[in-house]
This record gives structure tokens, sequence and C-alpha cells, in this order.
């Protein structure tokens, strides 16, 4: 579960990236983060996952109240978490088998572990076959899936995407859209960051909109089959 | 990766290695500089035993002669001299009776009608005196001379520290000059260590990027940058001994050359393993350090986020 309860963050005195945002996504959710460019969609999923600490208002995340959170703390939160990046950051001096089991190794798993959760993620993004071909190798989308088994390989109970199909076409975004549906519908919290118009008209999930830092009466537009979602917009206040 | 890479500090080792690996030519002239500076102290260092052996030799044979009291008898002479021997400081005695430095007199001067007017023999006995390796500094010596002088037998003590003190001040002179030589040599290693990891912290900065976001600790970015300090340091200790054993030996032939047109055995001789283990392991504390220094200061705000 995510909560923001009302979370400001101000860059600068009076300029704000985020300002009053409230809202509380369910374990097992799958929700669109959307917005125009510099609504505040990136600085949000920054405060998630512990890289900016908010000006004002309270975040929790599994239960685990960010007030309390000490600096040393912060990677092992991390490390709890699954981020898929637009631009996939994978590494290309090495596999994408290593690649996959790079989250494994920073959290210190033995090596049978690593070869079980690479192989199963890989397996279920269907890239089993590619494990020891560097990424360079495979096609946009493919990167893409790699990004996504490195994300859920050690199986976060968050997943947050950020623009995850920004550089991919219509069919293979399909693909990578499936793929977090799956992860979602395992019980992973799952919080996509886009503004793929295409996106959010094919896929009717729940949506948090974005707009100058505040969300939005669209927020409440869709409920998501059998979640419950609260929302709350600067209206409702 | 191989297998014992997929652990924390092994990931970091493969990476450090990999890094050495696939920039191979940057890395050998890096290990060169590195060698090259280190080989300097390192050469001081091996040389520092020998010359103080040259030192030694040279004044190995600097002795004080104690002239003893005309009524002191041959038998208490000798006792003397036999006591003194075991004292501390003292390496040797030797002890020359009356009728010996006559004899020696006599065969050095032609004084026999001098000695048949007096009558009888006016030389005192004598101790030479001959200090331990150790005691052979100008202080020690001149303690020992006290020493010798409050002696109820002695009547006085004669010796000559020109030469000791000549020598000391030299060695004295290169000691110095070689700690500081190897003062600011160190700083350059330490310097072309920091540059390196400095260098390596750029360019695996995406890396580093990605491991942060994937929940990685200070440690875990730290490693790898740590070990290629170690690497660098090890390897270039490596290659400063292996500079200093080649310039040793070449130099050997040298200055045996010129030992002997002084009909001296004098040799630079070859470092030993624990010499050779503490270059070794002085280059690789030394890369550890530059490593250390590139990754607080000031070289923090390459690494991601720290807040």
């Amino acid at each position: 579960m995510i909560r923001f309860e009302h979370v400001s963050l101000e860059y600068t005195p009076g300029r704000f990236a985020l300002r009053d945002v409230n809202f509380t996504l369910a374990d097992g959710s799958f929700t669109f983060l959307t917005g125009h460019s510099g609504a505040g969609k990136s600085s949000l999923l920054k405060l998630i996952t512990r890289l900016e600490k908010p000006t004002e208002g309270d975040i929790s995340v599994d239960n685990i109240d960010y007030r309390s959170l000490k600096p040393r703390q912060e990677p092992q939160l991390r490390r709890q978490m699954g981020i898929v990046f637009q631009d996939n950051q994978l590494l290309h001096d090495r596999s994408v088998f290593d690649n996959v089991a790079l989250p494994l190794i920073i959290g210190g798993y033995r090596l049978k572990d690593i070869q079980k959760r690479v192989n199963a993620a890989l397996s279920r993004v269907a890239l089993q076959h590619r494990a020891h071909d560097e990424p360079v190798l495979l096609s946009g989308g493919e990167q893409q899936r790699v990004g996504i088994a490195r994300a859920v390989v050690a199986h976060p109970r968050v997943l947050l995407a950020d623009e995850p199909t920004g550089n991919l076409d219509a069919q293979i975004s399909a693909e990578i859209m499936q793929l977090l549906m799956q992860f979602s519908a395992s019980g992973v919290t799952v919080l996509v960051a886009t503004h793929d118009s295409g996106l959010l008209n094919t896929f009717n999930f729940p949506r948090l909109v974005l707009k100058q830092g505040r969300l939005s009466a669209q927020s409440v537009s869709a409920v998501n089959t059998g979640i419950q979602h609260q929302y709350h917009t600067e209206e409702q206040i | 990766m191989q297998k014992w890479a997929y652990t924390k500090r092994g990931y970091a080792l493969a990476q450090s290695l990999s890094a050495l690996k696939r920039r191979a030519w940057s890395s050998l002239s890096t290990l060169l500089v590195f060698g090259i500076t280190m080989a300097l102290p390192a050469l001081i260092f091996f040389t520092a035993d020998s010359l103080s052996r040259l030192g030694a030799s040279t004044v190995s044979e600097e002795s004080l002669t104690v002239y003893l009291k005309l009524q002191t008898s041959d038998l208490d002479g000798a006792e003397l001299a036999r006591s003194l021997s075991t004292q501390e400081a003292i390496r040797n005695t030797q002890f020359i009776s009356r009728d010996e430095a006559l004899a020696v007199f006599q065969q050095q001067a032609n004084i026999q009608d001098a000695l048949n007017v007096l009558g009888e023999n006016p030389l005192p006995g004598a101790i030479v005196v001959f200090p331990t390796r150790q005691s052979l500094e100008a202080d020690t010596i001149e303690t020992l001379a006290k020493r010798l002088n409050a002696l109820p037998e002695v009547d006085r003590v004669q010796y000559d520290l020109k030469w000791v003190k000549r020598l000391q001040s030299l060695l004295n002179l290169g000691r110095s000059i070689g700690w500081v030589l190897a003062g600011f040599l160190t700083l350059t290693a330490l310097l072309v260590i920091g540059n390196t990891v400095r260098l390596e912290l750029l360019r695996r900065q995406h890396e580093l990027e990605v491991s942060h976001l994937l929940g990685a600790e200070r440690s875990f970015l730290h490693r790898p940058m740590i070990y290629s300090g170690i690497l660098f340091g090890f390897l270039g200790g490596l290659v400063a001994c292996l500079i200093s054993l080649v310039t040793l030996k070449w130099l050997g032939t040298a200055s045996a050359s010129l030992a002997s047109l002084y009909s001296s055995s004098f040799t630079l001789g070859t470092p030993g393993p624990e010499q050779l283990f503490l270059v070794v392991a002085a280059a690789t504390l030394l890369g550890l350090l530059g490593a250390i220094a590139a990754l607080y200061q000031p070289s923090s705000h390459l690494l991601p986020n720290r807040r």
C-alpha cells in the first residue's frame, strides 16, 4: 500500500513540485500516474523511492512510515521496490542475465537463488533464450522487458514504472502493459507514470492526474475492478 | 561473470578486474607511472641497508686507545682489558703491555740512545678498545670515552672521531634527502591512484546511479573503487619492485667495479623477500588510501545522491 497525506515538495522557496497531495493505493492495485511534462510525476516517484524528502506531509509504503526512516534504511526500502525506467537503464557491459541479477547481488542473495530467480524472471518476460546476450543485441521492446525482469526479480511489493513505453510502438507498448498487469494480478502494487494518451485510452485503470503539482479532479475518474482506491483531490479538500 | 562474482565482494572484484582488462593500455600506463614513482623510494629503502653496512664496515676499525697509569701492572692491565671486553658498547679489547709498547716503539723509531739515558721503559701499558658497530656514533663514543677516563687505572683516553662524524653526516644527509624524496614521490603516487579512481568513478557513473536506485548501499557503490585502488597499488608495487631489482642489478655491477678500485668488498645487496613484501604492502596501502581520498573528497559529488 502506498499512502500520501498532505504531501508537498518545494524545491526552492515558492516553487512547488507537488502541493498537498493525498492518495492511497491499495495492495495489488494498478494505477496510472499522469499529467503533462513538469506536472510533478517524476517528483512523486522520487518521493516514493526516497530520492527526495517531502517538505510537508507524510508518506508510507507497506506500513513503513517515511518519517521514522533513517538514511541508512533507505537502500533497504528501495530494494523492496521494483523500478522500470523509460530508457530501461540497462548496463551494456554485461549480459542480460547479469543485468537482471544485479538487484539480487545488491540484496546479498546466494548464487543458487540468483540463478533460480533470474531464470524465472526472464521466463516471465519470455526472454530466457536471450539470457547470455548483451543488451545491445536486443530490440527496444526486448530491452524494456529485461528492465521489467530486473525490476521484479527480487519479488517487490511495489512496482514503479516511469514512462515504461515511452520509446516503444503501440504493439510493444501493449505487450509491456500486459506484463505489468500480470504482476499487479499477482499482488504487486503497480504505479505507472505516463503521458501516453494512447495507453491511457486503451487501458481503463484508475488515474492520479497531476496538474501543476496538485492532484486534479480527474483522479477519481476510473476504478479498478475489485480494488478499493481512495483519492483526495484539491477540490475535495 | 564467474560464479564467485555473484556475491557483493566478488562483484566488486570482478568489476575492478574487468575495468583493468577493458582499458588494458590505460591501465598499463597508470601502473607504469605508479611503479616508476614508487621505484625510487623502494630503491632508497633497498639500498639503505647496504649503505649503512658500508658505513659500519668503514668505521669498524675505529678504536679508542686507553693509556694506563705507569704504576698499573701488566696483570692489572690485562685483567682490566678482559673486564672491559664484556661491557656494553664494547666489541673487543686488546691489551698492549709496557714491554710490547716499547718493542713496537723501537721498531718504528731509532731511540735506543734516549732509552739508555732514561734507564727504564717510559711507555705506559695501553688497552685498544673496539666499540660495537651500533656504538659507532659520535655521542656514544664520547660517552664511552668519558666512562673509560673515569677508571682509576686509566691515565687518558685517545680517539679520533673525525671519520666517524664525517661519514655519519654524509649518511644522515643522504637519509634526509631520501626521506624527502620518498615523501614527495609517495604523495605523487597517492595522487596518481586518486586520479585513476576519480576517472573510474566518472566512467562508472551510470552503473552507480542504477545500482543506487536498485537499493545499493554506499559500501556496495564504494567497494569496486576501493578494490581498484588496492589492485593498482598492489600491481604498481610489483612493477616498482621489478624496476628496482633491474636497476639494482645494473648498479651492482658498476658499484662492484668501483669498490674493487678501493680494495673494498662493498656490494649493493639484493633485497630479501621481506623487503620486497614491505614495498608491495606499502604500495597496496597507498592504493587503498588514494581510493579512499578520491571517494570522500573532492569526488563525493560524483557519487549518486549523497544526502
